[in-house]
Order: structure tokens, then C-alpha cells, then sequence
């Protein structure tokens, strides 16, 4: 594993907000390395530092300082356009304001990574894409509900099988359970674990619960723009376990 | 990329019904105004046109005889065999001085137009086939005789519609047969006119009404030039032509009675006293202001009123296109600003649009769009209002151009480029003014997108 480059590098990454008149230190000097297929989970408080450390993961935003290898390519070296192109084929975004476009059916949510690719993809390429991204996180039948329709666990779902579209290498998730109850929890954090185990996907999940980071291979612990700790987890949460001794609370009607 | 964008546009524009409605609203009643000033200018330009050319200000007379010299070689106008100083070969030469439209050779006189059971006292014109293009005249039956008639002299006729109603009545008269001294013509076409004298008129060939009166000569030329403010000088050049083809400088200078009435010159006077024209050269406008006076009196005011004509061309010429283009800067400064606040009212619900779907552009850009994916989505639902707005109010300018049409009977006229215009400009005040909201949608960074509440 050490002889690969990281799919992530981070160097003395530093970010400043100028909040007023007074500058806020999000994130103070932080290298980082993630290699292809780890389950990374960053926990800590509000405030730590983590959301902006996975805005620039995603290349959402730029650091004030610092350097961001993704892929063993310099972000900051690549114009706009071409961050753009990588946010479309190499990174998926899961929110935890699930960020699903209102107003529009659940099928073309998760087309909409197509729109914007390389390569233009024929209406019925992207339909088949779509829904075959929709029945892996088993919600083909809903493929015409509106986002405002369905559940939170069901946007939730939306969201995750949009950001899987393109296959990504890695799949950022912004406290993707912060929005969802315990047992839908639980079923987004299976899907996480399952893709780790089936497709190797390197995912980066940030919360502020100590719970739900326990599902990582690997936790990386911020506080104050920081790594405080970062270990690799020996007492792995599997989540398939976990679900078939919840009860299930919300009878999901099709 | 594009049918994707357009596919966009249609649902954002679809979910603010109203807001939409009201954007495509003021942008339809920029265009209507437009279309509408446009025809109303255009119509008012034709109609204009159309009298200046029907009031015939561009016709020269030119008559055998110069019966404005008044005294001693005073002649009755339209009295026949006057002098036969004027011959076809005049009117040909005529025709080919620079600026001459048409020329037509007359053989006029007054008679019974006869059928079987009616009979009618009228002038009887003797013309060449430029005769109705002269006048302006339309053809309600039938047709105008042609060049091969002229050569024949065939008995061939062509009646004023007044004159019909005279003969005929509500029949139509083509095909049928009138007498002019017992001589069987046939009717061959009925022409309207403006002017009501010309509706008691019948036309046939000159050469057959040469053969008619049995002479060689013509009493007249009637000649239009291709602009009204040339008639003056073209009288000249034809004064000056004919003068040398009729030999008149040649010939021993023959004392005139009466010149120094004054000081005052008269017309047809060769300087140093020369022969005097056999001939007289009068314009239309200078015919009107004589009409009925004395030809002595005439002769006077038209001596000391050589410029008159052109004056009056030219001064209505002038005033004309002064009309024109203060209409045309009137019609175009209503077309800015109703075209401005259209497109001010476009900008407006696109800037609304961008912050109120801030979020959204955070999504599409989290997902890959490029900026120029967004600044397309939005220029191309700020085209679509104005592209939409165009098509209502080019619906709506027709309208209203019939309307004008029908019930104020103003003269209106949509032409094609007129309505391509519209539709061109009503494109390019959606491009200009959706640019900018597009624009600041498109340089949104995609965190502070997201991020937007």
C-alpha cells in the first residue's frame, strides 16, 4: 500500500477567513495522505476545521496556503475548467443537506453528473445510467417521485447513487447521517461500507459523532485546524450487523 | 449542450409562471411597438410616395404651337391643327434625354363615343403604350393596348371607368365594340384613375387617330421624368432639343412685337430676339397654376416665375424627407426605449432568478459544470423571455396594424425585414441584457453557492 501514491496528499494545507475584522484560522498547516480504498472518517466539534478541509478535497474552494495533490496532480495548478472536470469524474459529494436539485424527479437528479461530463452521453444512456444507479440503492421504483416526495433516507439515497454516477475514485461525505434517524443512518453507512468493500472506493466522511466515525478503517480526529489524532480503527462498526437488529420504525411503502 | 440548457430553461421558466409572464409581457410590448411604429412609418412613407406619383408632379407637356406667346401668334390649345410642328420622330428623340421615365405622343380630340343604344361627348386621346404608366392609372378589365396596336394602328379603345358607366353600365365592356366617327373600335381594357376627368376619357393608338384626322404630325408629347425636383431642367433640354430638330436658330431672326413689356421676359424668346419656339414646354405644376387664366396673363406669371417648378419640387421634396427622417428618429427612439425597459425588465427577473437559485448553481457546479455550462443555462433563459416576448409581440404588431388598418384606415404595411428585425433585436436585447445576470451567475464560487441560504 505505501508504494502507491495516495490517491489524496496533502501539504501544510492553511486556510484563513477574514470574518470581519477578524481572521478565522480554519485549518493550520495540515498534511494529510490518503491512500485508494480506505474508509477515512474525520470527526470533531463544530468549528474543527473538518468541513473546510473536505470543501478542498472536493475542490470546492482553494486553500490560502499549502499544497493539495490529488491523484499525484497539483489542484491548484488547474484552471477552472479542468476542476470542474474533476469534480465531475473523479470526486462524488454526498451533503448533509443532501443538496438535491427541488422541483425535479429523483431520475434526473442522478442524471445531472452526465450533463457535465467529457464525453456527451446520448437522453437514453443517461436514463439506463440513471436508473441503474438508482436500483443499487434500491429506489428505481421511485425514479419519477420529485426530491420533495421522498423521505430524508431516500434523498439521501438519491444523493449517493448521483455522486456514484461517473464512478468516482473517491466519495466525499459532509455528515451524510446529520439530517436522518438512526435506522436510515445505519442504511447510508451500510452503503458506504459496502461500496468500500465491493468497488474500493476511497471515501472521506466528515461528522462530529464519535458513533457514526467508528464505521471508518480509519479515523483522523481535528480540532481547532488541527489532526489530533489519526489511527487506524480496530474496532470496526459493521453496519450490515447493526441493521438486522434494528427494528424498522418507518414502514417504507412503495 | 445546448438542447440540455434549453431544456432547463423551459422548467426554471415554467415554475415562476407569473414572473415569466411578466418579463415576456414587457419585452412583447416593446417589440409590438416597434412592428407597429415600424408599419405605420413605412405605410405613411408609401402612401406619401404613392400621391406624390399620382399627383403627377413629374409630367413636362410638351404642345405643338406656341400659344403662349398670346397677340399675334396667339392659338386656341386645344383646338386641332393648330400648327404640325411636332412628329413622332420628337417624341423619340425626347426619350432618350438622361433623367426621362416615359413618353407618350398625343393625338387628342373631342367627340361622340357611340354604342348601339347610347352615345357620349368626350376627349378622345390618342396615346403610346407609356400613356397609363404616366398617370398611374389601374386596370380593373382588361388591359392597356399594346406596342403591335401603336405600329397597326388598330381600332383598339381603351375607356375611363366613368365613361364605361356612361356607355354600359355594370357590363363589362371588353371585347365590345364602340363608334368613333362610325368607325367600329373595340374595347379592349377600362382604367381607374384619381383624377375624375381622366375617368371620362377613351385612348386609343396616336397613329390611329393620326390616320383618323389624316395627318403625320403629333399635338402633343406627354413626358415623365424619374424625379420630380429634374422637371425644370429636363424642360430645358427638351426646349433646347427641339429647337435644334425643329432648325429654329438657323433660320433669319424675325422681328417680335411687344417685348419690352416692363422688363419682363417672355417665354419662348430666344435671346436677342431668334425665332420663337413652334412649340410649348409646360410642367404639370406650372399647367395647374395656369389653369383657366388668360394665356397672356399666364404667359407673365410663368416668364417671371422661372424657377418655380423646381422650387416646388424640390421644396416638396425636402419637406417630404425632412417628415421622413424626423418620423424615423421618432420611430427609432420609441423602438430604443421600449426596447430598453423590455430588456431592463429581462435583467431584472434574471438577477432575481440567479440569487433565488443560487444553491442550485452550488449544486451543478459541486456535480462539474464549468462556468461557461452555467453563464449558457442562463443566457439561454434570458433569450428564450425576449426570443418568446418577440414572437408575442410580432403577433400582437400585426394586430394592431390591421387594426389601424381597418379602423382608422391609416396606412399600414408590415414588411418581412421589419418583422425579422424585431425578432433579431428582441434576440439581441435577451443576449445583452441577460449577459451580465448570466455572467455573475457563472462567477459564483461554487462553495459560497452552496453554502447560500
Amino acid at each position: 500500500m505505501t508504494s502507491k501514491i495516495p490517491v489524496i496528499s496533502i501539504r501544510n494545507l492553511t486556510k484563513t477567513y477574514q470574518m470581519g475584522e477578524v481572521a478565522v484560522h480554519a485549518l493550520r498547516s495540515v498534511s494529510l495522505d490518503i491512500n485508494a480504498g480506505e474508509f477515512v472518517t474525520v470527526v470533531g466539534p463544530s468549528g474543527s476545521g473538518k468541513s473546510t478541509l473536505m470543501h478542498i478535497l472536493g475542490c470546492l474552494d482553494q486553500p490560502s496556503r499549502g499544497q493539495y495533490f490529488l491523484d499525484g496532480k497539483d489542484v491548484s495548478r488547474l484552471s477552472d475548467d479542468e476542476v470542474s472536470s474533476v469534480r465531475n469524474s473523479k470526486i462524488g459529494f454526498v451533503f448533509q443537506g443532501f443538496n438535491l436539485l427541488t422541483r425535479t424527479s429523483a431520475l434526473e437528479n442522478v442524471e445531472l453528473p452526465l450533463l457535465y461530463g467529457a464525453n456527451p452521453v446520448s437522453a437514453s444512456e443517461r436514463r439506463n445510467r440513471a436508473m441503474a444507479a438508482l436500483a443499487a440503492v434500491g429506489l428505481e421504483s421511485r425514479y419519477e417521485h420529485h426530491t420533495n416526495q421522498l423521505s430524508g433516507g431516500q434523498q439521501q439515497r438519491v444523493a449517493i447513487a448521483r455522486a456514484l454516477l461517473n464512478n468516482p475514485s473517491i466519495l466525499l461525505a459532509d455528515e451524510p447521517t446529520g439530517n436522518l434517524d438512526s435506522r436510515t443512518s445505519v442504511e447510508v453507512m451500510d452503503i458506504f461500507q459496502s461500496l468500500k468493500e465491493e468497488r474500493g472506493i476511497t471515501i472521506v466522511l466528515i461528522t462530529h459523532e464519535p458513533d457514526v466515525a467508528a464505521y471508518g478503517s480509519r479515523i483522523i480526529a481535528f480540532k481547532d485546524g488541527v489532526i489530533t489524532a489519526d489511527e487506524l480503527n480496530g474496532q470496526r462498526r459493521t453496519a450490515r450487523g447493526e441493521l438486522a437488529e434494528i427494528p424498522e420504525v418507518v414502514q417504507e411503502t412503495a | 449542450m445546448l438542447t440540455t440548457s434549453l431544456r432547463i430553461a423551459q422548467k426554471a421558466l415554467k415554475r415562476n409562471k407569473l414572473r415569466t409572464g411578466l418579463a415576456i409581457l414587457g419585452m412583447t410590448i416593446g417589440v409590438a411597438a416597434v412592428l407597429t411604429m415600424f408599419a405605420l412609418g413605412t405605410g405613411a412613407q408609401e402612401s406619401v410616395s404613392a400621391d406624390v406619383r399620382s399627383a403627377g408632379t413629374t409630367l413636362i407637356f410638351v404642345r405643338s404651337g406656341n400659344f403662349t406667346r398670346g397677340g399675334e401668334e396667339s392659338r386656341i390649345p386645344t383646338g386641332m391643327g393648330s400648327t404640325n410642328s411636332l412628329v413622332p420622330a420628337d417624341a423619340d428623340a425626347i426619350a432618350k434625354i438622361d433623367g426621362v421615365k416615359y413618353v407618350s405622343a398625343n393625338v387628342k380630340e373631342r367627340t361622340w363615343v357611340e354604342t348601339s343604344n347610347q352615345r357620349f361627348y368626350t376627349q378622345i386621346v390618342g396615346a403610346d403604350v407609356a400613356y397609363p404608366d404616366e398617370y398611374g392609372w389601374t386596370f380593373q378589365k382588361g388591359k392597356f393596348f399594346k406596342e403591335s396596336d401603336v405600329a397597326s394602328a388598330a381600332q383598339v379603345a381603351v375607356i375611363g371607368s366613368s365613361l364605361r358607366d356612361h356607355l354600359f353600365g355594370d357590363e363589362n365592356p371588353v371585347g365590345k365594340e364602340v363608334q368613333l366617327h362610325n368607325q367600329p373600335y373595340r374595347v379592349v381594357g377600362v382604367f381607374e384613375s384619381k383624377d375624375d376627368e381622366q375617368a371620362d376619357l377613351a385612348i386609343i393608338p396616336y397613329t390611329t387617330a393620326q390616320k383618323q384626322l389624316g395627318t403625320s404630325s403629333i399635338q402633343m408629347v406627354t413626358v415623365s421624368a424619374e424625379q420630380a425636383g429634374d422637371t425644370t431642367r429636363i424642360s430645358d433640354a427638351i426646349k433646347t432639343l427641339l429647337r435644334s430638330r425643329h432648325h429654329l436658330d438657323n433660320q433669319i431672326t424675325q422681328p417680335t412685337g411687344g417685348v419690352a413689356l416692363g422688363g419682363l421676359q417672355l417665354p419662348g424668346a430666344g435671346s436677342g430676339g431668334a425665332t420663337p419656339d413652334d412649340f410649348t414646354v409646360k410642367t404639370q405644376s406650372s399647367e395647374a397654376l395656369t389653369k383657366g387664366l388668360n394665356t397672356s396673363v399666364a404667359a407673365f406669371i410663368l416668364a417671371n416665375m422661372p424657377q418655380m417648378d423646381q422650387t416646388n419640387s424640390q421644396e416638396m421634396a425636402g419637406t417630404l424627407s425632412r417628415a421622413g427622417s424626423t418620423m424615423t428618429a421618432l420611430l427609432a427612439a420609441i423602438a430604443t426605449i421600449s426596447l430598453i425597459v423590455g430588456g431592463i425588465g429581462i435583467m431584472n427577473i434574471m438577477l432575481v432568478s440567479v440569487t433565488e437559485r443560487t444553491r442550485e448553481i452550488g449544486i451543478r457546479r459541486a456535480i462539474g459544470a464549468r462556468q461557461s455550462d452555467v453563464l449558457q443555462q442562463f443566457l439561454v433563459e434570458a433569450v428564450s423571455l425576449s426570443v418568446f416576448g418577440g414572437i408575442f409581440g410580432i403577433i400582437i404588431g400585426f394586430a394592431a396594424a390591421l387594426t389601424i388598418t381597418n379602423v382608422l384606415h391609416w396606412p399600414a404595411t408590415i414588411s418581412f425585414t421589419a418583422v425579422a428585425l424585431a425578432f433579431g433585436i428582441a434576440a439581441a436585447t435577451g443576449v445583452f441584457f441577460g449577459f451580465y445576470p448570466a455572467r455573475r451567475a457563472s462567477q459564483l464560487s461554487p462553495i459560497d453557492a452552496l453554502r447560500y441560504e
